[in-house]
């Protein structure tokens, strides 16, 4: 008994005089860094990228914790992850973590992340600027960057169009819904051809939110429904009621199924990443094996209003034990032409890296077979110029989900508009106690 | 005779030591793992504790006012706690009154002498099975069954009973009736074993002399089988009712944490898990904890007078 409790004090001993080798030892670069590299994300799209295309340097082994993202999941999963970052052991430590524009308010103005330009990541002449902003806390120091930029357009069947509009060419159907009133008179023209015009009430749900002219929470915590909040919420319920488009959400299976090819909805909203990643049913191997498939008959243009969506920002953990690495990995994605050339070619992305984005963009020869062939990195490179980040706040994701989700209660006939906004304010009131909201 | 007892006691061999030694174990894990942290929630109830984004807000002492709000009737005059609460006993309550009725039949069925079924243990197993598979993965199973685009949405359409899929999720009735009916599938194996164990517990030749006498088994059951099983009876009933009232990984699931249509499946628990998501809001959740603690206690007591009340008739 002895003999085993001496041991078990001599490993202790060992133990924590090791942990505090680690500590004390200002970092040599690579040397003497940890043998791990751990990476938090909410889903397999960065890493499949990073796999594939990112060379991790010998002897280091990547280890990925992959959380939902849906009903702050991550945010949590993350949140506790980094709060105990101090007492993880070395192999333990976030190094790197992803990070969407809903919420990235939250962790780059916070101790959890670091300066990069301090770990040795400094060029950022080819990113976008907005790309950068958001990556800057309040007194502009940069806590990572954007591996993707995320203009996001209309994508429309170009079938549909033809049939509704007469023409499936991409001039032609911008000019068709150049506004949000000439987008109205399509809708009704698709649906008298029994179309619709999206397959889900929330489909334009973030060219709206993306337009705001105040954030969704004002400097005394008060909630405030902005008026492009209000224009949606319009806006649907009269789609809705006119059959211009169904109650199911964006990611629900009928409305993705809308996209294969019996489809009848008339456009989709989204980046690069959205028909890329998102659209299975149109896109997908299987349904293309299944013959199922609608690749091909897709056009990109701008629609009503520029907006971006999402985008997946790598922010640099404090505590990390691999700086070198982190450094390098954002600089490899926002840097490295090859790899970016292979983004866009092999991937369908939209990269963080001007030049070559527009080299491609200037490319006669280069075009996305899904859209039969049209050069969307020609539509992205111009409408990223006029991306703005602006009233964000470390609620959005609460807030934009939890509307989301109370107003089509309202849609589908289940509550009155009065019962949903309340049910609106209760539940963000439960997840967020500081907002303020009006009395429900 | 006083000396003589001491005499006695003080040879014999005490072996009660042994006793307590072998229970301190839980009573160790017990005052750990679940008194100690009682505590804790009672004490956190009074404080105002939450994040906010990643700044933590308090503890700041507020008395009662986490309980204040928490029974702060809305504009509408609805206490969501009580709500949610109804919301919590209202599906349990129709999903434990078939499993009572079916567990008490079965136990009855398998017990009896005279009846004497082949094949018990292959029933006994498959009733108790849907109790093995884990909730949320049972609630998943039958979402997608009654999705929108599901197999029974199909069926019901392609064989004509309805003109396009029927929307199970979005009205409250069939999205109670689901989770009852869930609550009922997974929990009624489990109240068979408990209420078998309880009618063998019983003394069989007071069912053998009630046979001499000449009683139908209708008489038996009712004048023999139910009071003698009340104890038994009034503990299961008593553990399902608390099991109804922490509802919460099957409605979540079902409802994709929404509890949707208009709160009416958000269940008490779901609201507990709101607190505690983001904000970790320690205080709210810690006065809804206690709440639950006090009115479980209640409900439980009565639940057990009524019942043995009964049983002293």
């Amino acid at each position: 008994m002895k003999k085993l409790l001496s041991i078990l004090l001599a490993l202790l001993m060992v133990l924590s005089l090791a942990a505090c080798g680690q500590k004390e030892e200002p970092a040599p670069v690579e040397e003497g860094e940890g043998k791990v590299f751990h990476i938090y994300a909410w889903n397999e799209e960065f890493k499949g990228f990073f796999e594939k295309y990112y060379t991790v340097p010998e002897g280091i082994e990547v280890v990925w914790t992959i959380v939902p993202n849906e009903g702050t999941q991550y945010q949590d999963a993350l949140d506790l992850a980094l709060m105990n970052q101090d007492s993880a052991s070395a192999d333990d430590k976030v190094d790197m973590f992803l990070a969407e524009a809903d919420y990235i308010l939250k962790y780059t103005n916070s101790p959890y992340t670091q300066d990069v330009k301090a770990l040795g990541v400094t060029d950022f002449s080819n990113t976008y600027p907005y790309t950068v902003e958001a990556a800057s806390d309040a007194s502009g120091v940069v806590k990572g960057v954007s591996f993707q930029c995320c203009p996001a357009g209309m994508i429309y069947r170009r079938s549909i169009a033809l049939d509704v509009l007469g023409t499936d060419d991409p001039a032609e159907v911008q000019a068709a819904v150049a506004d949000w009133d000439k987008y109205r008179e399509v809708a009704a023209k698709a649906a008298e051809k029994g179309y619709i015009m999206t397959a889900s009430y929330a489909e334009d749900y973030r060219v709206f939110s993306n337009n705001t002219s105040s954030p969704w929470v004002d400097a005394n915590n008060n909630l405030q429904i902005d008026g492009a909040i209000q224009a949606w919420m319009d806006q649907a319920e009269d789609f809705v009621a006119k059959g211009y488009t169904l109650t199911s959400g964006v990611w629900d299976a009928e409305t993705t199924e809308q996209a294969a090819k019996d489809g009848k909805a008339f456009c989709f909203f989204g980046p690069a990443w959205y028909y890329n990643f998102c659209m299975g049913p149109a896109f997908g191997a299987d349904a293309e094996a299944a013959g199922t498939d609608s690749i091909g008959d897709w056009g990109l243009v701008d629609g009503p209003q520029a907006f971006f969506w999402g985008g997946t920002w790598l922010l640099a953990a404090t505590g990390s034990d691999n700086p070198t690495m982190v450094a390098d990995v954002m600089n490899a994605f926002i840097n490295d032409e090859e790899l970016c050339t292979n983004l866009i070619k092999n991937e369908a992305q939209f990269t963080n890296n001007q030049a070559v984005n527009n080299k491609f963009a200037a490319d006669p020869e280069f075009g996305n077979r899904y859209l039969g062939g049209q050069n969307d990195t020609a539509v992205f490179a111009a409408g990223a110029k006029n991306i703005k980040f602006q009233n964000q706040t470390i609620y959005d994701q609460g807030c934009n989900e939890g509307l989301q989700n109370a107003f089509v209660e309202y849609l589908k006939g289940t509550v009155t508009k009065e019962e949903a906004m309340n049910n609106f304010y209760k539940a963000l009131k439960e997840k967020y106690p500081a907002i303020n909201v009006p009395e429900a | 005779m006083a000396k003589e007892n001491k005499k006695k006691h003080r040879r014999s061999v005490s072996y009660a030591k042994w006793a307590y030694i072998f229970i301190t174990p839980f009573f160790i894990s017990y005052i750990l793992f679940t008194l100690i942290p009682q505590f804790l929630t009672i004490y956190n109830s009074f404080f105002e504790n939450y994040r906010n984004g990643l700044e933590q807000i308090g503890p700041n002492f507020v008395g009662l006012g986490n309980y204040i709000q928490l029974l702060t009737p809305d504009k509408n005059g609805t206490i969501d706690f009580l709500r949610y609460l109804g919301n919590s006993l209202s599906m349990w309550i129709v999903g434990a009154i078939p499993q009572f009725l079916v567990a008490l039949l079965l136990a009855v069925l398998f017990t009896s002498s005279r009846l004497n079924l082949k094949g018990q243990g292959l029933a006994k197993t498959i009733i108790y099975m849907p109790n093995l598979i884990m909730a949320s993965a049972f609630s998943m199973l039958v979402f997608s069954l009654f999705s929108n685009v599901g197999p029974i949405n199909k069926l019901l359409v392609s064989s004509g009973i309805l003109e396009k899929s029927f929307e199970f999720f979005a009205y409250k009735i069939p999205v109670r009736t689901i989770i009852a009916f869930m609550n009922f599938i997974m929990w009624f194996g489990n109240t068979t074993i408990v209420l078998m164990a309880g009618i063998m517990g019983i003394d069989q030749s007071l069912f053998e002399s009630a046979n001499l006498d000449g009683a139908n088994s209708i008489h038996v059951f009712f004048d023999i089988t139910l009071p003698l099983l009340m104890p038994i009876l009034s503990y299961a009933l008593i553990t399902s009712m608390i099991g109804g009232i922490q509802m919460f990984d099957i409605p979540q699931v079902i409802s994709n944490g929404k509890g949707t249509p208009n709160m009416t499946s958000t269940t008490v628990i779901m609201m507990l898990n709101n607190y505690l998501g983001i904000s970790k809001n320690y205080g709210m959740s810690g006065a809804l904890s206690v709440m639950l603690f006090v009115i479980t206690g209640i409900l439980g007591m009565f639940v057990y007078r009524s019942l043995a009340k009964q049983y002293k008739d």
